[in-house]
C-alpha cells in the first residue's frame, strides 16, 4: 500500500467513517483550480468537460469519467494515480497533493455527491439544443391572420410596405409558369384579363391547380432532391428501364394532392405500409433514385471494394432522405460527430442500419401478379421437364457430355488440361486460338472467342456469326458449377440434385466435340442435342446479358443473343450423322463478362436413332409428346413479366453496421442499432435493436419524420414551396435548417404556414393556394424603390415579388409550347434523345431534337448521368450526382451560343415562324402573334415598327428567334 | 478567402457586382467588369497576383492519362521487382486486386535509366521527356481512395469518389477567374477517341455555379471548337449580315425590357452574355486555328502523325489557349473503355501492357515533352504549372501478360511555375506495390498546384448543403519539397 501522510490518513479515516467530503469545499474548487482550463467551456479536450455536473457525469471520448461508489474504475481518479506519464493529470503543474488525491476517492466512494448549481446547469446546456428549427412549432401568432399580416408588419417596421399589385399580364404569366412551368395560351391570356369576375384569379387559381400540368411541374422539383435520373451513373453507366414508374408516382401522388405525410412515409416504406397497393411498392424508386456504381458493387472481384462501394451507397441513401424530409445534413457525421449541428457519429450510422437491410435494384410490384406470373411458369416448366423426360425415356436416356470430364473439373484455357481448381478472371488469354483438349476424349478443343470476323471452331472448320466479345473470361469450362457460381436453378430444376448434370461456361468461352469419337463412345449414330441454357448467377445480375450460340461444323444451327439473367434457351438440335464436329459458345451479350455465369443443365446427345426401333404405338406417343413440349415450350414463351420498378429492395438477411472509424468501412468500431437523432425532440429515437425486422426500421423512420410534432417535415416543406413561388425561401437553404443554414426571414409565418398546412390534412395544394393569392405573392417585381433597395436589396423582407429567369425545362418546354409542338402525353417510359450503345461503358450519343417523339415535356426526358444533356446543362440543369434543393442561375456566354445556336432552338424558332404566318395571316398580324405567344403582350408602336423591318429583311424566322432568344421570355416579373 | 457567396446570398444575384463575378468568373471578374464598363479595380490584383499570397503560376495545364498508367514501367524505378522476376507476389495467396488474384512479380517492360543533372531515373518508354527531368518534380507516393475508374477519376479530379463535387479546374476559376476576355477560363481537351471514365461530369462545376465547369473544346480541326458556336449548316444564311440585324433587333428589345425593370441587374448581365458570345464566335476559331504556327512547332509536335499527332494538337492548343489567358487547360491522354478494341484506348493495360503502353507512352512522350519545350522556348514556363496524373497506378505483379489496378501506389509530376525542378517526394516500398515513404493523396497535389496559384486551399470554399466545402475536403498540404 502506498504511504499516506498523515492527513490523508485522517481524511481516509473520516471517509471510511463516513464523513462525506463536502464537494463545493474541497472538490469543486480542486476541478476549477486544476482540470476546468483544459476540460471547461474553452477547451474540451477528449470532449470532456469537468465545469458541469451533467457534462462530467456524461464523460468525454472514453466514456463515463466519474463512476459513483467505485473509486478505482473511474478514470477521473485513475488518471490522478497513473503512473504513466503520457496518461497522468494534470499534465502541467505540480501533480496533486496525496491529500487532494485522497479527497478526490473518498468523494468518490461516497457516491460523488455534486450539488449543482444554477451556473452549471447554464454550462451544461448544449447552446445548439436551442437552435430554431428544432424548437416546437408555434401556434400563437397574436393578431396575424394571414401571410400579408406577417409580411406587411415585417415590412411596417422597416418603414417599407408591399408594392402594388401586378398587372393581370404579368400575374397569369407568372401563375403558370409556377404551378405548370409553361407559358398560359393567347387566348387564355386574354380572357383573363378581360374577366369582370372580382374571383377571377382564384377561378384561375383553382383551374391550374386541377390541370394535370400541375404536377408535372412540381414533381421536377421532388425530383431534383431525390438526384433522380434514368441511369446508374459511374463508369458503367448502364440504363434503368424502370425507374420512370417512380417518376409517375411523384406527378401522380402530386395531381392527386396526396397528403404529404403519406407521400414521404410511403417513399421511405410504401412496400411495407401497403405491399398489395402496387403505387406504394413503386413509391420506394425514392430510395434507389440516386447514382450507383455497378463496378463497385457488382463486377469487381475484391470485398473491400465492394464495402466502399456499399458504404457511398448508404451515405447517398441517408442524406437524400434526411435533406430532402428535415434538411438536416447527416453525412458530415460520416468521419466525426458533426462539427455544426449536434448529431452524432453514432446516429448517422444508426440511420444506415435503417437502410441497412434496402439495396437498390430492380423489383417486383404486384406480389400477387408475380406470384401467378411464377406458378405459370413453374408449372409450365415442371410439365416441360416431365415432358422432356419422358420423351428422354422413350428415346433412350442420352449420353452426358458434362460427364466427359472427371467429376467436378474444368477445362483450363490457358493449357487445355483438367484442372480441379476453381479459377478467376482471365483477360489478355489469346483470342479465337484453338486450346487442343487431349485428356479429354469426345473434346478437341476450347478456346476464349472475341467475336471478330472469323474464328476456327475446329481444324479447317471456320465459322461466322459469333458476336463481338471483349475477350475476356472466367474460370474454366467446367463439370460443375462455376467458381461464384449462385445459383443452379433453371426453370425450376435444380442441376445440381442426383441425375442431373451441369456444364458451366462462363462467358467468353467455346467448345468444341469430336462428334465420330462421341459416336463411338456412346454407341449412337442418330443424334440430336439437348439441354437447357441459362444464367448462374445473383439478382444483381438482372440486367447482365448473354448470347449462346451453336454450330455443327460450320453451320450455325442455334443462337439466342442478349439474353438475360431470367431467361433460358432450350436446346434441341439435330445433328447429321455426317456431322464431324459440335462447338458450343457462350458471349457476353456486349457488356462485359461481369455476371455471365452460364451453364448448361443436362447437355445430352440424345439418340435419335433409337427411335426407329420403338413400337409404332411408342413411335405415336413419341409424337405426341414432342408436340407438347412445344406447346408447353411455346406457353412459357409468351409468359410476360410483370411489371417492375427501379426501387429498394428488401435483401434477406439485413447486414450489421458498425461505425466505421475516420468513415472508413475497413476499420469499423461499435456496432449501431437503427435510430433517428436526439436533436429533434418530437419522439423516441432508438428504433429497437438489430433484431428488428428490416422492414420494421424503415417504417419506424418513416414514422418519426412524419409525427405531427416533428419541428422539421412541416417547416421544411412549406419553405420548399414558398421558394418556388418567390424564388427564395423565408429559410434561403431550403435543406439545411441546421447551424450552417439560414436562419428564417420570417420565423412566425414559417410556423404560421406550417400550422395552416397540418390544418389542411398535409395536403400542398391548399398551400399553393393560400400563397399565391396572398398580396405578398401578386405584388409587381418592377418597382424600383431606392429606400427598400438601400435597406433590403436582397428582398429578404419582401417588398415586392422577385423577378426570376425560367429553369432549363421550363424553358424548353416554353420554347416548344410557342412553337406549338408541344406533345402533352402524360407518363410512361421516357423519351430517348439519344442512340444508346452498349459497351463495357455504355455510350449515349445525343441526336438531332428536330422529332415529334422528342417533343414531350421535359419531365418525361430519359436522363443519363455520365452523359448530360450539354444544351440544359448549359441553362443550369444540375447534375444529377446532387441534391438540388434550388437552381443555381448563371448568365454565360456559352447559354448565349445554346439558345442561339443549338439546333433545338432554330428548328423551333422555324416551327414558331410557320405558326404564327399561318395564325396570323398577313406580316403584320403574325409579329403580333409571335409576341402574344412569346411574351403575352401585344409589341409596342416602335418594337412593332422595329420587327416589320427585320421581318422584311429577314422573314420571321428571324423575329422569332429573336423572340426567342429575348430576356423578357426568360425572365418572369 | 471566403466564399463570395456567403449564406444569404448564394441562391440568387441581387447587386451587380454579384453578378460580374458569375459572368467573368469568380473574383478575377476583371474582364466583364471591364466590358461592362465597370472600375472594379479592387478585384483585379487578385487575379495577377494570387488570392492569399503572391503566385508563382497564373495558369496551369493538366495532362491526364486515364486507365491507370503503370508507375512501375514508367516513372518508378524497382530494381527488387525486376530482381524477383516470376517469383511468387502474394505468397499466403490471401490478397484480391480489382479484377484478380495476384500473379508473379513482373519488373519492368522497359528498362530504366538515370537522366540529367538530378539523376532521376525513367524508363526507356519516355525517351523525350527522360531529356525534362531537371523540369520535373515527381510525387511518388501517390494514393487513391478507391481502385476502380470511375470513383478514381472524380477523386483525381474533385477530391471525391463520388460524382457532383467541383473539379479542380472549377474551383481554380472559381478562385481566380478568368484573364481572357474572349475565352472561357476552363477548357478540356478530351481525347479525339471519346470522353474519359465518368464522362463530362469529371470537369463539372459540380456545385459551383454552372460557369465554372469547364468548357470542352474539339481539337478535330474539322469541327467548330465549341458546341453551338455557330448555327448548323442548314442555318449558314445566319452569318454575317443578318446576323447582324437580328442581334441588333435583340439588343433593343433587351435594352428597351431593362430600362423599365431598373433593379435587375440580371437582366444587364443576360445583355452582356450576348456580346461575349458574338466574341467567342471570333475568338475560338483564331485561338485554335493552328495555320500560322511554324513548321518547326508542327513539328515538334508532330502533328502530322496519325496517333501522336492528336495528342500533339491537344498539347499545342493548350499553349494556345494558356497564350490567350485561359487559367486552366485539362488535355486528356486517353479515353474510355469502350467495347473489345485491338488497342485499349486509354492506360488501363490488363491484357497487355506492352501492346497498350507500349502505344500510349510514344504518344504522351511526345506531346508532354514538346509542350515543356514549347512553353519553356516562349518564357511561359515559369507562369504556367504543368502537372500530369492518372487517376491510380498498376500492380507490380503480372496478370497474365497486364497488370491489375493498384491504388495504393501511383506516381505523378509537376514542372513549371514555381516547381524545384529534378526534386522527387515520397517514395513506394521495393516493389512498387505501396507507399512506403510521406504518402501523398489528390489533395497534396491539388494543395500544392493551388498554393503556386497564389491560392490557400483552406481558403477557397464554397457552401453547400451544410458545409462549407473545399477542393480538398479537409485534407490536403502543400508538398514543399518541390517548391522552387
Amino acid at each position: 500500500m502506498i504511504r499516506l501522510p498523515a492527513l490523508a490518513l485522517l481524511l481516509l479515516n473520516a471517509a471510511v467513517l463516513g464523513a462525506a467530503v463536502d464537494f463545493d469545499r474541497e472538490i469543486r474548487p480542486l476541478l476549477q483550480e486544476r482540470c476546468v482550463e483544459c476540460h471547461g467551456p474553452k477547451k474540451v479536450k477528449a470532449n470532456l468537460r469537468l465545469d458541469a455536473k451533467a457534462r462530467a457525469f456524461k464523460g468525454g471520448e472514453s466514456g463515463p469519467a466519474i463512476i459513483a461508489g467505485q473509486p478505482e474504475k473511474s478514470p477521473l481518479l485513475q488518471r490522478l494515480t497513473t503512473t504513466d506519464e503520457d496518461q497522468k493529470m494534470p499534465p502541467k503543474g505540480a501533480p496533486l497533493t496525496a491529500a487532494q488525491v485522497a479527497a478526490v476517492r473518498s468523494w468518490i466512494e461516497a457516491g460523488a455527491i455534486w450539488p449543482e448549481n444554477e451556473l452549471e446547469r447554464a454550462a451544461s446546456r448544449d447552446p445548439r439544443l436551442d437552435h430554431w428549427s428544432v424548437q416546437p412549432l408555434r401556434t400563437e401568432f397574436g393578431q396575424a391572420k394571414s401571410i400579408d399580416d406577417f409580411v406587411a408588419a415585417k415590412l411596417k417596421s422597416a418603414g417599407l410596405t408591399l408594392s402594388p399589385e401586378a398587372d393581370r399580364r404579368t400575374l397569369i404569366r407568372r401563375l403558370s409558369f409556377d404551378l405548370h412551368g409553361l407559358p398560359p395560351e393567347p387566348e387564355r391570356v386574354e380572357r383573363f384579363v378581360q374577366d369582370a369576375d372580382p374571383k377571377a384569379y382564384e377561378k384561375l387559381v383553382d383551374e391550374m391547380l386541377a390541370s394535370p400540368r400541375y404536377g408535372e411541374r412540381w414533381a421536377r422539383h421532388w425530383l431534383d432532391i431525390a438526384h433522380y435520373a434514368d441511369t446508374h451513373g459511374f463508369e458503367r453507366d448502364q440504363l434503368r428501364p424502370n425507374a420512370w414508374r417512380y417518376r409517375d408516382y411523384v406527378i401522380d401522388s402530386l395531381n392527386a394532392d396526396k397528403p404529404y405525410n403519406l407521400f414521404i412515409k410511403e417513399q421511405i416504406a410504401g412496400d411495407i405500409l401497403a405491399p398489395a397497393a402496387p403505387p406504394s411498392v413503386i413509391a420506394t424508386g425514392f430510395l434507389a433514385a440516386g447514382p450507383w456504381d455497378f463496378v463497385g458493387h457488382v463486377e469487381t472481384r475484391s470485398d473491400v471494394l465492394k464495402r466502399a462501394a456499399r458504404a457511398g451507397d448508404l451515405d447517398d441513401m441517408v442524406t437524400q432522405v434526411m435533406t430532402s424530409t428535415m434538411a438536416i445534413t447527416m453525412n458530415c457525421a460520416r468521419c466525426h460527430d458533426h462539427k455544426l449541428d449536434p448529431i452524432s457519429q453514432k446516429e448517422y450510422y444508426g440511420l444506415w442500419a435503417v437502410f441497412a437491410g434496402v439495396k437498390r435494384e430492380d423489383r417486383t410490384i404486384d406480389a400477387t401478379e408475380q406470384n401467378r406470373y411464377a406458378a405459370d411458369k413453374n408449372r409450365l416448366a415442371k410439365t416441360l421437364s416431365d415432358l422432356n423426360s419422358q420423351i428422354a425415356q422413350l428415346s433412350g436416356q442420352g449420353f452426358e457430355l458434362a460427364s466427359l470430364l472427371p467429376t467436378e473439373s474444368g477445362i483450363d484455357y490457358r493449357t487445355g488440361k483438367i484442372t480441379k481448381e476453381k479459377q478467376g478472371y482471365h483477360s489478355g488469354l489469346p483470342v479465337n486460338t484453338l486450346q487442343k483438349v487431349d485428356q479429354v476424349p469426345g473434346v478437341l478443343a476450347i478456346f476464349v472467342p472475341d467475336g471478330k470476323g472469323t474464328v476456327m471452331v475446329a481444324a479447317n472448320t471456320p465459322v461466322k456469326g459469333i458476336p463481338a466479345t471483349n475477350g475476356h473470361t472466367w474460370d474454366a469450362i467446367a463439370n460443375r458449377p462455376l467458381n461464384a457460381q449462385e445459383s443452379t436453378k433453371l426453370n425450376g430444376t435444380d442441376f445440381k440434385t442426383k441425375g442431373h448434370t451441369i456444364l458451366g461456361m462462363h462467358a467468353n468461352s467455346g467448345i468444341t466435340f469430336d462428334l465420330p469419337k462421341l459416336r463411338e463412345l456412346s454407341h449412337q449414330r442418330t443424334m440430336r442435342l439437348t439441354g437447357l441454357v441459362g444464367f448462374g448467377a445473383g439478382a444483381a445480375a438482372a440486367n447482365s446479358r448473354a448470347d449462346f450460340t451453336v454450330y455443327v461444323d460450320a453451320e450455325l444451327k442455334f443462337q439466342k443473343l442478349k439474353m438475360r439473367k431470367n431467361e433460358t434457351a432450350a436446346l434441341d438440335i439435330e445433328i447429321p450423322d455426317s456431322a464431324k464436329t459440335l462447338t458450343l459458345v457462350a458471349t457476353d451479350g456486349g457488356d462485359g463478362i461481369g455476371s455471365d455465369l452460364l451453364f448448361i443443365g443436362d447437355p445430352k446427345l440424345q439418340m435419335s436413332g433409337a427411335e426407329t426401333k420403338l413400337t409404332p404405338a411408342d413411335l405415336k406417343r413419341l409424337t405426341a409428346l414432342r408436340a407438347e413440349a412445344k406447346l408447353a415450350e411455346a406457353s412459357l414463351a409468351k409468359l410476360t413479366e410483370p411489371a417492375k420498378v427501379y426501387a429498394a429492395v428488401p435483401q434477406a438477411t439485413v447486414a450489421v453496421i458498425k461505425i466505421n472509424r475516420r468513415g472508413n468501412p475497413e476499420d469499423t468500431g461499435a456496432e449501431a442499432e437503427p435510430t433517428a437523432f436526439a436533436w429533434a425532440k418530437h419522439a423516441p429515437v432508438a428504433f429497437g435493436g438489430n433484431e428488428l425486422p428490416e422492414g420494421d426500421r424503415r417504417l419506424a423512420l418513416a414514422e418519426w419524420i412524419t409525427h405531427p410534432e416533428n419541428p422539421l417535415t412541416r417547416r421544411v416543406i412549406v419553405n420548399r414551396l414558398w421558394h418556388h413561388h418567390f424564388g427564395q425561401g423565408i429559410v434561403a437553404t431550403p435543406s439545411d435548417f441546421g447551424l450552417g443554414g439560414d436562419r428564417p426571414s420570417h420565423p412566425e409565418l414559417l410556423d404560421w404556414l406550417a400550422g395552416e398546412f397540418q390544418r389542411n390534412g398535409w395536403h400542398l395544394k391548399p398551400l399553393h393556394r393560400l400563397i399565391v393569392t396572398s398580396s405578398t405573392y401578386r405584388q409587381s417585381s418592377r418597382t424600383t424603390d431606392t429606400k427598400a433597395t438601400n435597406l433590403d436589396s436582397a428582398n429578404r423582407l419582401l417588398w415586392r415579388q422577385n423577378p426570376r429567369r425560367l429553369d432549363a425545362e421550363s424553358l424548353r418546354d416554353a420554347v416548344l409550347a410557342t412553337s406549338g409542338k408541344l406533345d402533352l402525353t402524360q407518363g410512361g417510359p421516357g423519351f430517348k434523345d439519344f442512340d444508346y450503345i452498349e459497351a463495357y461503358a455504355p455510350i449515349y450519343n445525343y441526336v438531332s431534337p428536330d422529332k415529334p417523339e422528342l417533343w414531350r415535356r421535359s419531365i418525361y426526358r430519359f436522363i443519363v448521368r455520365t452523359t448530360p444533356h450539354t444544351f440544359l446543362t448549359a441553362l443550369d440543369c444540375p447534375d444529377p450526382a446532387n441534391l438540388a434543393p434550388a437552381r443555381m442561375r448563371t448568365t454565360t456566354a456559352i447559354q448565349a451560343l445554346a439558345l442561339s445556336n443549338n439546333e433545338f432552338m432554330l428548328r423551333q424558332a422555324t416551327h414558331l415562324a410557320a405558326r404564327v404566318e399561318k395564325e396570323g395571316g398577313n406580316r403584320s398580324a403574325a409579329i403580333r402573334r409571335a409576341f402574344a405567344l412569346t411574351f403575352q403582350r401585344e409589341p409596342l408602336p416602335t418594337e412593332l415598327q422595329a420587327a416589320e423591318t427585320l421581318v422584311a429583311k429577314d422573314g420571321l424566322f428571324a423575329l422569332c428567334r429573336a423572340l426567342l432568344n429575348a430576356n423578357e421570355f426568360a425572365y418572369l416579373d | 478567402m471566403d466564399s463570395p457567396y456567403s449564406c444569404n446570398r448564394r441562391q440568387r444575384m441581387v447587386g451587380r457586382r454579384d453578378f460580374l463575378w458569375e459572368l467573368g468568373g469568380g473574383l478575377g471578374g476583371v474582364a466583364l467588369a471591364a466590358m461592362l464598363n465597370e472600375a472594379q479595380a479592387a478585384t483585379g490584383p487578385a487575379s495577377r497576383n494570387g488570392l492569399h499570397h503572391a503566385a508563382k503560376a497564373k495558369a496551369v495545364i493538366q495532362i491526364f492519362c486515364p486507365g491507370g498508367l503503370s508507375h512501375v514501367d514508367t516513372w518508378d524505378y524497382k530494381p527488387e521487382l525486376t530482381k524477383r522476376q516470376g517469383k511468387p507476389f502474394d505468397t499466403d495467396g490471401k490478397v484480391q486486386f480489382f479484377a484478380s488474384k495476384p500473379g508473379n512479380c513482373q519488373g519492368s517492360y522497359w528498362p530504366f535509366r538515370q537522366h540529367g543533372q538530378s539523376g532521376r531515373w525513367m524508363s526507356d518508354l519516355f525517351p523525350q521527356l527522360a531529356g525534362k527531368v531537371d523540369e520535373m518534380a515527381f510525387i511518388h507516393s501517390m494514393q487513391s481512395k478507391s481502385a476502380l475508374h470511375g470513383p478514381a477519376m472524380f477523386m483525381a479530379n474533385s477530391g471525391f469518389i463520388l460524382p457532383g463535387f467541383p473539379s479542380m479546374g472549377a474551383w481554380v476559376t472559381y478562385g481566380l477567374g478568368s484573364e481572357s476576355a474572349d475565352l472561357p477560363a476552363f477548357v478540356v481537351l478530351p481525347d479525339p477517341r471519346g470522353l474519359p471514365p465518368g464522362g463530362v461530369i469529371n470537369w463539372g462545376a459540380g456545385f459551383l455555379p454552372a460557369i465554372h465547369q469547364g468548357t470542352t473544346l474539339n481539337s478535330d480541326p474539322l469541327q467548330p471548337p465549341l458546341q453551338d458556336l455557330f448555327p448548323a449548316k442548314e442555318f449558314s444564311h445566319l452569318r454575317g449580315d443578318a446576323e447582324k440585324s437580328s442581334r441588333d433587333f435583340l439588343g433593343a428589345l433587351n435594352r428597351a425590357h431593362a430600362e423599365t425593370r431598373g433593379a435587375n441587374s440580371e437582366l444587364e448581365a443576360r445583355i452582356g452574355a450576348y456580346e461575349l458570345a458574338a466574341r467567342l464566335q471570333l475568338s475560338a476559331p483564331e485561338a485554335t486555328d493552328l495555320t500560322g504556327e511554324t513548321e518547326a512547332t508542327k513539328k515538334l509536335y508532330r502533328l502530322d502523325h496519325a496517333d501522336i499527332g492528336t495528342f500533339g494538337r491537344q498539347c499545342l492548343l493548350a499553349r494556345r489557349l494558356v497564350e490567350r489567358g485561359v487559367r486552366f487547360v485539362q488535355i486528356y491522354c486517353g479515353a474510355e473503355n469502350t467495347g473489345a478494341k485491338k488497342i485499349r484506348p486509354n492506360w488501363d493495360s490488363h491484357e497487355d501492357l506492352v501492346r497498350d503502353h507500349g502505344y500510349w507512352g510514344p504518344i504522351l512522350d511526345n506531346g508532354a515533352a514538346a509542350l515543356l519545350t514549347d512553353l519553356k522556348s516562349r518564357g511561359l514556363l515559369d507562369s504556367t504549372l504543368v502537372t500530369c496524373t492518372s487517376e491510380f497506378g498498376r500492380q507490380p505483379a503480372a496478370q497474365g501478360k497486364g497488370r491489375d489496378h493498384n491504388s495504393g501506389a501511383f506516381t505523378a509530376w509537376m514542372a513549371g511555375g514555381g516547381i524545384k525542378g529534378g526534386s522527387a517526394y515520397g517514395s513506394t516500398d521495393d516493389l512498387g506495390a505501396k507507399v512506403a515513404e510521406n504518402p501523398a493523396y489528390c489533395y497534396d497535389l491539388h494543395a500544392t498546384a493551388l498554393h503556386l496559384l497564389g491560392v490557400d486551399h483552406e481558403k477557397l470554399t464554397f457552401y453547400n448543403n451544410g458545409a462549407k466545402r473545399r477542393l480538398t475536403d479537409v485534407h490536403g498540404h502543400v508538398i514543399k519539397p518541390l517548391l522552387a
